[in-house]
């Protein structure tokens, strides 16, 4: 059976579709970084299956929705967790992290700079307290996994992945941000020092998110 | 065979579609009702705060979504193949989305919080929500075959989701869920039938949501 090819579209930054990228670079899977430009993206829109972006599109077959393409390719690839219900774990941190982007968009607009207002008055109010919410929960259950630089099982999750890139982005906004939460600090480290993530870290475009 | 208990409060609500996977197996699980004073000391003690968590052999798993995609991976109502399986991810995240933009609307009628009036709500939030969401899916229903499935060509967890929801919508306002929507519509009629759930349905407690 031949290899399927891999073509991930979302707009030139991280954002929903760095950790998908990051886990076919990891595989080894060769992939095109089907870039759009806020500019282009309107002629894109409507052949995609719900009007937005990142799809995968795997031998021509569209996948929508960013972390239903992460799970398909954490599956795929063996990020997804060694049993059902490791799976099961990371699938629930993913979806409190998507919670948690809710609650934080109101400030994160503003610092990316899609809209106007109080960056300092959101900070407070609107992004300290939905950081702490989540990560006290993301240090907790790092702590119940042993403290060995996974939040799940003992190998590599795509929520692991999910979460130290984020925290990249999220420090140049929110300075000190997890200076209360050592444990996913190490899991950062432990993910972003991996040889083959590195590498894609340092040839990917550079982008403020 | 594991012992299960899914634990919720007394509504339908984001729980459903795993009570309907426990019947439709044939999988025997305690359907625990928590009482809003229960809930009180019960919440610290929970992953995030919140509900419904499922306990497997006394190990527990919280997010709606999470639990719903477990327990449809272990009883066959996932999809047929990795990919129907993303598909029916992405509906799923699709209806999150969705979700979010329905909450003002959904959490007034349902009597959870207060946005305004709730006739002005179902104008412009209700009915905007509900014509883009349906809108998208009766075009998956269709491209799908319109064999009653909204992927592949057996019940998933999706189908679920969906038939329990429209139920929800039409309970706050009759004939929400209209007949611009019949392939959807079908996708419903399919789960109600199902005889599988037959006994369960005529038995469970009439909830508004």
């Amino acid at each position: 059976k031949t290899m399927p090819t891999y073509k991930l579209s979302y707009f030139p930054g991280r954002g929903l579709g760095e950790v998908s990228r990051q886990m076919l670079h990891l595989s080894g899977t060769p992939f095109e970084d089907n870039r759009i430009t806020m500019d282009d993206w309107p002629k894109h829109k409507e052949s995609t299956p719900f009007g937005q972006m990142p799809v995968l599109t795997v031998d021509g077959k569209q996948i929508p929705q960013s972390f239903a393409i992460a799970r398909y390719l954490a599956n795929q690839f063996g990020f997804a967790g060694k049993t059902p219900l490791e799976s099961a774990w990371v699938d629930a941190l993913a979806d409190q992290y998507k919670d948690y982007t809710t609650e934080i968009r109101p400030f994160l607009m503003v610092a990316y700079g899609f809209g106007e207002g109080d960056k300092d008055k959101l900070r407070k109010e609107v992004a300290e307290p939905a950081i702490n919410k989540l990560f006290t929960i993301l240090e907790k259950k790092a702590k119940e996994n042993g403290s060995n630089g996974h939040f799940v099982g003992s190998s590599l999750t795509w929520v692991d992945l999910l979460v130290s890139d984020h925290m990249g982005i999220l420090e140049t906004h929110v300075p000190n941000a997890f200076t209360a939460f050592p444990t996913v600090q190490d899991i950062r480290k432990k993910t972003t020092s991996l040889p083959k993530l590195k590498e894609w870290i340092d040839k990917r475009p550079v982008t403020p998110f | 065979m594991p012992s299960y208990k899914l634990i919720y409060f007394d509504v339908r609500g984001l729980a459903e579609v795993s009570r309907f996977l426990f019947y439709l197996s044939s999988t025997p699980f305690q359907d625990y009702e928590v009482s809003d004073a229960e809930w009180l000391t019960l919440q610290g003690k929970t992953p995030y705060g919140k509900l419904p968590i499922l306990e497997v052999d006394g190990k527990t798993l919280a997010q709606s979504f999470a639990i719903a995609r477990y327990l449809a991976r272990e009883f066959g109502f996932a999809g047929n193949s990795p990919f129907e399986c993303a598909l029916v991810d992405a509906l799923g995240d699709q209806f999150k989305d969705y979700w979010g933009e329905l909450f003002p609307y959904f959490a007034t009628c349902a009597g959870i919080k207060e946005f305004g009036n709730s006739n002005i709500l179902r104008r412009e939030v209700g009915e905007p929500a509900r014509d883009k969401f349906f809108t998208m899916l009766e075009r998956v229903a269709k491209e799908n075959g319109s064999n009653g499935h909204l992927v592949g060509d057996s019940l998933t967890w999706i189908d679920l989701t969906v038939a329990d929801h429209i139920t929800t919508l039409n309970n706050f306002s009759d004939g929400f869920v209209d007949d611009r929507f019949p392939a959807v519509l079908a996708v419903r009629e399919k789960v109600m039938n199902d005889p599988r759930l037959t006994e369960y349905l005529a038995k469970r407690p009439k909830r508004y949501f």
